[in-house]
């Protein structure tokens, strides 16, 4: 069954090392979070089950953070489903597309880990956690 | 506050040893005249001032200051360079050097000019280095080892209450992380000591191509001006032939010829028209189709009403070399017409209606499939956007002839593109529009729509003239195009795996290759090798 909110953050990175050390600091924030390595793989998990943020990396093997954006932005289910993009450092040009798609909020590799905490509060609005 | 002419005339005359009288005597005025101009008491000008440059043997501006006048500007602008303008210059320095060391000054201008271009040519450079595909990969590596690295180095600093088992796994982390980055740097510094070896200068197209990524294809002050110029066009009737011929000839009293003999005689210029300034008559061939014509009398008209603004904006341009200013003066003149045949906001309309169906538009405003999808490109005013497209054009060769860049998409410049793309697919099946999605080796995606277009020949059996003309968008906004109906386009399984060109590509299994990358990755064999290898060999043979 669709629509319910069952854990907090999807996260979408192939990079198995940044995975790891995401997955670590947003457990360690409070969150419950889950995760997949591929462009398909996001759409088929949240169509299962909806998160309430997802942190979609740009360069996703199978299909790439874009067209997962532009996919979930045509779904009534996901339309608003608050997407926090991880781009790399100087791809203006991969910013101006993932705005244009309706993306939510930036992170820039490389990132520090208070900063990708402090962008998922913010979409979240969850000010009362403890970090 | 310049030298007076008539004290420079006398100078010269007398440096050359020539009395008043002789010179009087040749450029045909009386001696006591002559007396008066070189004391400044009366003027000179138009074609005694030219007698007189040629009988002083010297540039006439040399004669009237205006060689020094130029001089004396670029120096002016050398000195105002940030890291000069602080210096504790006399008032009059400028001034007086050009008047007493004119050689030293013009030494600094030549300098300061010549530094002006290499900051230039370092900055194209910077640009081109941005779009070279295999950099781009091998810095995203980095980016994301540097991510790596810095967010595991973060957990085992901050956080206090780690475990053994999750201290160990972020240290394995940094380890492994740090050992891709250094295959990475090794990578990196290969690619540099190649591509330092190619070299090249800024080239004209370069800069007019940085002219138009500076302002996306789009020149709102021309938009304005060919709005302006339809409007008075079409008082002398309908938009069209008619009326530009009209136009033409009340406003400018140019003449319109076309078929038969060029004015100057047999044709000695290659291509289909020509205007001829000093008889003020425009000739166009008799095959040229009415698009044609239509486009090269907006053309003409354009550049004959607008000719400042077209300097205003060669000004602001700021190119560097004659070539590029001569290029990029065509190229706005032909902008102008575009604008005019396609007034904007109409065009963008018509193309979102028909799905940017470039023959539907062609019927629209008679024109041909060249000037529509050369338009389509200009549609990036902003607020009022179209689909972003590159266009590139190639002749049968597989020569690249035009092109407008696409940020983010790595358009060759010259030369040759990709073998795979469709620009070339489409000289198999001429007259129809070849589409085509491809994936670049950093995965980004995009649709290629390419077409021949040919250019009439003056006879029948002459051969005409092939080109095909591709425009390139990115996949994500392809949606919009009638030319990716039936396509699905999430699906990259059958995308056409391509790169910019074989140089600047990192597909080492292409079958298409045909010349090595410029930064091959190590151990690679090279491309054309014997089958057997140098030192393998059956047999007894030692």
């Amino acid at each position: 069954m669709g629509g319910t909110l069952a854990f907090d953050i999807l996260i979408a990175e192939d990079e198995p090392s940044i995975l790891e050390s995401l997955d670590f600091i947003l457990r360690r924030a409070g969150w419950s979070v889950e995760s997949v390595t591929d462009g398909e793989a996001v759409l088929e998990r949240v169509r299962r089950e909806l998160p309430r943020i997802l942190v979609l990396d740009v360069m996703l093997p199978k299909r790439s953070g874009f067209d997962v954006l532009k996919q979930l932005r045509s779904e009534e289910l996901t339309r608003v489903l608050p997407v926090l993009i991880l781009t790399a450092k100087g791809q203006q040009q991969d910013r101006r597309i993932a705005e244009e798609l309706g993306a939510d909020g930036f992170v820039t590799k490389p990132y520090s880990n208070a900063e990708v905490v402090g962008a998922v509060r913010q979409l979240l609005g969850d000010n009362d956690r403890a970090a | 506050m310049r030298a007076p002419i008539g004290f420079r005339i006398s100078n010269r005359r007398k440096s050359l040893k020539i009395s008043q009288v002789a010179l009087a005597r040749l450029v045909g005025i009386s001696p006591s005249y002559l007396n008066l101009i070189e004391n400044n008491k009366r003027d000179v000008g138009g074609a005694l001032l030219q007698r007189v440059a040629l009988h002083l043997n010297i540039d006439i501006d040399d004669l009237t200051g205006q060689a020094e006048q130029k001089l004396l500007q670029d120096l002016e602008e050398a000195y105002a360079e940030p890291m000069v303008e602080s210096l504790p210059f006399q008032p009059d320095e400028r001034r007086q050097m050009v008047a007493q060391y004119p050689a030293s000054a013009q030494a600094m201008a030549r300098l300061h000019r010549a530094y002006t271009e290499a900051v230039a040519s370092a900055d194209a450079f910077a640009d081109r280095l941005r779009s070279d595909p295999l950099l781009g990969q091998l810095l995203h590596q980095v980016l994301s080892g540097v991510t790596a690295v810095r967010s595991s180095a973060e957990i085992l600093e901050e956080v206090a209450d780690l475990d053994e088992g999750e201290r160990g796994r972020f240290l394995a982390s940094i380890g492994r992380e740090t050992r891709n980055l250094g295959a990475v740097a090794r990578n990196l510094i290969g690619h540099f000591e190649n591509a330092s070896a190619s070299r090249r200068s800024v080239s004209a197209a370069r800069e007019i191509d940085d002219l138009l990524i500076e302002r996306t294809n789009y020149f709102p002050a021309l938009e304005v001006a060919a709005e302006g110029m339809r409007s008075d066009v079409e008082r002398h009737g309908k938009f069209g032939l008619e009326g530009l011929v009209a136009a033409l000839e009340t406003q400018f009293g140019v003449r319109v010829a076309i078929g038969g003999v060029p004015p100057s005689g047999p044709a000695d210029f290659p291509g289909q028209y020509r205007y001829f300034p000093e008889l003020t008559t425009m000739w166009l061939q008799g095959a040229t189709t009415l698009a044609t014509r239509q486009f090269q009398l907006a053309r003409l008209y354009g550049e004959l009403a607008a000719g400042s603004i077209i300097d205003t904006e060669l000004a602001e341009a700021a190119l560097e070399s004659p070539a590029a200013l001569r290029l990029a003066r065509r190229a706005l003149g032909s902008y102008l017409a575009g604008a005019m045949v396609f007034p904007y906001s109409r065009f963008l309309e018509q193309a979102e209606k028909t799905g940017y169906d470039i023959d539907q538009l062609r019927q629209v405003y008679y024109a041909s499939y060249e000037q529509v999808a050369h338009r389509l490109v200009s549609l990036r005013r902003p607020g009022e956007e179209g689909v972003p497209f590159g266009f590139l054009r190639s002749d049968p060769a597989g020569r690249l002839t035009k092109h407008f860049p696409l940020p983010g998409l790595l358009l060759p410049y010259s030369g040759h593109a990709c073998p795979l793309w469709a620009i070339y697919g489409a000289f198999r099946t001429p007259d129809m529009p070849v589409r085509q999605v491809v994936r670049f080796s950093d995965g980004s995606r995009y649709l290629f729509v390419a077409r021949t277009v040919q250019r009439r020949a003056a006879a029948f059996h002459e051969p005409p003239v092939m080109a095909s003309v591709m425009l390139a968008c990115n996949v994500l906004h392809a949606d919009k195009l009638v030319y990716a109906q039936g396509l699905d386009l999430g699906n990259a399984g059958a995308d056409v795996e391509v790169g910019p060109t074989c140089r600047l590509c990192t597909r080492s299994n292409c079958a298409s290759r045909q010349e090595e990358p410029l930064a091959p990755a190590p151990g690679r064999e090279n491309l054309r090798t014997a089958l057997v290898p140098n030192g393998f060999a059956l047999g007894g043979g030692g």
